[in-house]
């Protein structure tokens, strides 16, 4: 079983054992291959290096529109031009993180410093904020539903799978912020 | 970066025309059922620097009113803010003050 991630002198830890790591993996694996776009970079040298990608449309999967979420509200006009400048350099941010968290989960123990627990726990927000799109969670009610489905030995549909791992997933990220939290009173 | 004084001649432009009207934007984050407490708080500490209580303050905003202006200022700046909040995975907005969109 995963152990609760702490604050110590040498980082934050924590542990997984090797199917968790290989559930993770593959989890950031999903999400890494929904974020990567789909038109290459510009061929206009200075779009490419600022990031501009004038083609970008609005995502019609709800979980990636919430990863890309707009940036302006009740104005599509300037939320698509927003979009245009800035999509595809935060496609880049979120894959780099999940890239990271995965190359953390070599070994059963996870050493992080403050920087890899950013990244990490920016990765695992990512998964459970896809995961909730599919689990259909609208609200606090809705998320309550989902953190009822505890047991293992019940998990006979995706949808229950999916609310097991989801409730996993959260259960992580918890714990590695609270070890943050810890370590940013610390640092001060 | 250069410095200038101004001419004689500026002397008559009013106060309304040197308060630009793109000053101040906010950067609004959203509540979403889906985003731990901890984790929002997280963000507004070691992003936006603010102290333990004004992260708490803003983040319980967010979790009871629905909604947070977390942070004012000149549209460039809300708009990298809202850039790094999706990087969070935060749900973030920006507007001209005062629009309750």
């Amino acid at each position: 079983m995963a152990k609760a991630f702490s604050a110590g002198r040498r980082g934050i830890t924590g542990f997984l054992e090797g199917p968790e790591r290989d559930l993770i993996r593959k989890l950031f694996a999903d999400i890494i291959t929904m974020l990567e776009p789909e038109t290459p970079a510009s061929s206009d040298p200075l779009a490419a290096l600022i990031g501009l990608d004038m083609d970008v449309r609005v995502p019609t999967d709800p979980a990636l529109l919430r990863l890309l979420p707009d940036a302006v509200k009740n104005d599509d006009d300037s939320a698509l031009e927003f979009r245009q400048l800035t999509e595809r350099s935060l496609r880049e941010t979120k894959i780099g993180a999940l890239r990271a968290a995965s190359l953390g989960l070599e070994s059963d123990k996870l050493v992080l410093d403050p920087e890899q627990a950013k990244l990490w726990s920016m990765a695992l927000n990512d998964v459970r904020l896809v995961l909730a799109e599919r689990l259909a969670i609208r609200d606090e009610g809705d998320a309550e539903r989902v953190h009822l489905v505890q047991d293992w030995g019940e998990a006979d549909d995706v949808e229950s799978y999916l609310s097991l791992v989801y409730n996993f997933v959260s259960w992580l990220q918890e714990s590695l912020v609270q070890a943050m939290l810890v370590a940013l009173q610390r640092g001060k | 970066m250069s410095v200038s004084t101004a001419p004689e001649t500026d002397r008559e432009v009013s106060t309304s025309e040197l308060i630009s009207p793109d000053i101040p934007w906010e950067l609004i984050v959203w509540n979403d059922p889906v985003n731990l407490m901890s984790y929002v708080s997280y963000v507004f500490q070691s992003y936006f620097g603010y102290s333990e209580s004004k992260a708490a303050k803003l983040m319980l905003e967010v979790h009871t009113e629905g909604r947070s202006a977390v942070a004012h200022g000149a549209k460039e700046k809300m708009e990298a803010h809202v850039v790094a909040m999706h990087g969070f995975g935060l749900w973030a907005t920006v507007q001209k003050g005062g629009d309750r969109g």
